[in-house]
């Protein structure tokens, strides 16, 4: 008897557990409520369902911000160099030179530069902007551009028109540096980045 | 050496930094110049080959009130929401004396939805009452110096640049636009009047030039 019940508690707190975990979803949950009023109110019998694995998209952070936010978080320690990409899932150009970004970032991250991505979807494409994100490995938070288009470029960088792709490297005070618009490769990315290491003045 | 003579150097170092380091980044920043406000139609007489087969220029569709040159394209997401307003917008303007073209700058090497044989069905499917044009060099875009699709220029009845930028305020939903920034460019020009507000910019997909 006793090692039933102590089956059925570990049952119900494994469903309890894989109820917390986010992003699931879509897995059907064993654990259901069950009908009839007895406790306990899970019953799973003796084969209870692993919590399903959690995907690296289900925890990918984007946040929202406009371009005055964007200009605050360049400026937070952490690199001696921000590059800035602002990309877009139907944008074909920002698509392309896409993998080279996240392979600059693998390599520089430890040299004192990190890579921050701002999608300029819709929010309704949030989906979209997350599968391609996990798609190419990116991890780390990133941005969905919101508000007024005017507003956001102008905030970024009076002289950027709007045209995407377009890449803007900070120095560690977070003063513009670099900036571009259209694709880029790895060579471009890479003596820019070095070109702005440069300019940057050392951290304190 | 005395302690003091080092300083001028030093100095001088100091002093040409910021001014190197603005040249070097004056020189990355390879946005072009965009048109200035009072310019000149750029290239007007250049031979663009419009969907009905003629080689048309910009000089000779310049209309009594004014002039509206649109960048725009087949293939790009913006430019699809925006392309039926741009027809209702130019088709209007045309009947007001507004001379109207359409223009894809875009190299259709890079997106196969940018070719000729598109643009001819675009037109139709929209119900262009202007011209829509290939600018077979991407040069034209560049004279304008016009990086995005869809991008407005909006000349008055002496040829003078009076409103250059984007649509409205809003791509995706054009019930919830605020700011009809063209449509009241347009409006104003027709009336021989100041246009309100005369540059705004939007989120567009690059112009595809062709490489040289």
């Amino acid at each position: 008897m006793t090692r039933l019940i102590r089956r059925r508690a570990l049952a119900a707190f494994v469903a309890v557990a894989a109820l917390a975990v986010p992003g699931c979803s879509s897995q059907p949950q064993s654990a259901s409520p069950a009908t009839g009023g007895a406790a306990p109110s899970v019953v799973l019998g003796d084969t209870a369902r692993p919590a399903a694995p959690i995907s690296p998209a289900s925890v990918l952070q984007i946040r929202p911000a406009d371009g005055a936010m964007m200009r605050t978080a360049v400026r937070e320690p952490g690199a001696r160099v921000t590059l800035v990409n602002v990309w877009a899932t139907w944008c074909a150009p920002c698509r392309e030179e896409f993998p080279e970004l996240v392979r600059l970032e693998r390599a520089w991250r430890d040299r004192g530069a990190r890579v921050m991505f701002v999608s300029a979807d819709f929010d309704d494409q949030l989906p979209a902007v997350r599968a391609f994100l996990s798609e190419q490995g990116v991890t780390a938070p990133s941005w969905i551009k919101t508000g007024d288009d005017m507003a956001f470029i102008n905030a970024i960088e009076p002289r950027w028109t709007g045209a995407l792709p377009a890449t803007f490297i900070y120095d560690s005070r977070g003063e513009l540096v670099r900036f571009w618009e259209g694709k880029a490769d790895y060579a471009k990315f890479e003596s820019e980045l070095r070109a702005a290491l440069e300019q940057s003045p050392k951290p304190l | 050496m005395k302690p003091r003579t080092l300083w001028t150097p030093l100095l001088l170092v100091v002093a040409l930094a910021p001014i190197a380091a603005f040249a070097a980044f004056a020189e990355e920043n390879s946005a072009p110049e965009p048109l200035v406000l009072g310019s000149a139609i750029p290239m007007a007489d250049a031979k663009l080959k419009a969907v009905d087969g003629k080689q048309i220029a910009v000089a000779d569709l310049t209309g009594k009130k004014g002039t509206l040159v649109v960048f725009t394209c087949n293939a790009c997401p913006w430019a699809k929401m925006w392309e039926s307003r741009i027809a209702l917008i130019g088709n209007a303007a045309q009947k007001r004396g507004i001379g109207v073209v359409a223009i894809n700058a875009n190299d259709p090497n890079v997106n196969s939805e940018d070719s000729y044989a598109e643009m001819v069905k675009r037109a139709k499917k929209l119900g262009l009452k202007f011209p829509y044009a290939m600018d077979g060099t991407s040069q034209v875009a560049v004279a304008y110096g016009a990086t995005r699709t869809p991008e407005a220029f909006l000349f008055d009845a002496s040829g003078k640049l009076v409103y250059h930028g984007t649509i409205d305020d809003n791509a995706k939903d054009a019930g919830a636009v605020k700011q009809p920034y063209l449509r009241e460019a347009v409006d104003a020009v027709a009336a021989g009047k100041t246009v309100p507000i005369a540059e705004t910019k939007s989120l567009g997909c690059g112009i595809k030039f062709r490489k040289a």
